[in-house]
């Protein structure tokens, strides 16, 4: 079964990607996205995440019915942690598992790319001099 | 008509709000609805604006009911 988790906890990478594998997977492929000391050459201090959590989650759920139509894939596991976090915290974890590799890297890379575009989560960045809310490209949810 | 407008990240910080009951008139329009939003906040006019009607995207010509829950937030920027 597919699970998508938003969590103000430490997220376990290793629990999330055993979570999701199936007898007739052959393959699991994780994205662990984790937090970058420097963006446009500005030193980051630490980054704050925020989700407008229910629809968070519908659109999560969204992205993981989709992905099963797109790739031959058999479990997703989508973790996002939400406030503070410090350089190399790791911020979401993206585990697919699949039959196949192929299509598990497909999927993982097509489900980063999506969340980035449509689940409603904003990444506050906290350096020496300020903060800012992090404007992504703006773009509703299409299939 | 009341709805409940929430706010989240940049446009929470600019409005001073999280969440507040908003009037508007019966059978409005989602877009008239955002428009008046926008003239009550007007710092949220520098940014680029997502809405949501009840956790959907909302792309401006549903109509709107009592006690519907909206959203209002730039961008998103998560992962």
């Amino acid at each position: 079964m597919d699970f998508c988790e938003l969590t103000y906890e430490p997220i376990d990478i290793n629990d999330v990607a055993r979570r999701i594998v199936l007898p007739e997977c052959g393959a699991t492929v994780t994205l662990d996205g984790y937090v970058r000391q420097f963006t446009n050459q500005r030193e980051t201090l630490h980054l704050f995440y925020e989700a407008y959590e229910p629809m968070a989650l519908k659109e999560m759920k969204k992205l993981t019915e989709q992905a099963h139509k797109h790739f031959e894939i058999s479990n997703i596991g989508i973790a996002h942690r939400l406030g503070k976090l410090k350089i190399g915290d790791t911020s979401v974890v993206i585990s697919v598992a699949a039959p196949h590799r192929k299509a598990a890297f497909e999927g993982c890379e097509w489900l980063i790319r999506e969340l980035k575009r449509t689940v409603p989560i904003w990444k506050k960045e906290v350096y020496a001099e300020g903060e800012v809310w992090v404007e992504g490209e703006q773009t509703t949810n299409s299939e | 008509m009341t709805v409940q407008l929430l706010f989240f990240g940049a446009t929470a910080d600019i409005t001073g709000e999280r969440e507040i009951d908003f009037s508007i008139k019966k059978n409005s329009r989602a877009s008239q609805t955002f428009s008046e939003i926008v003239e009550r906040f007007p710092g949220l006019a520098q940014h680029k604006l997502l809405f949501s009607i009840n956790q959907e995207y909302a792309e401006g010509h549903e109509t709107l009911h009592d006690g519907d829950e909206l959203a209002i937030f730039t961008a998103v920027s998560g992962g």
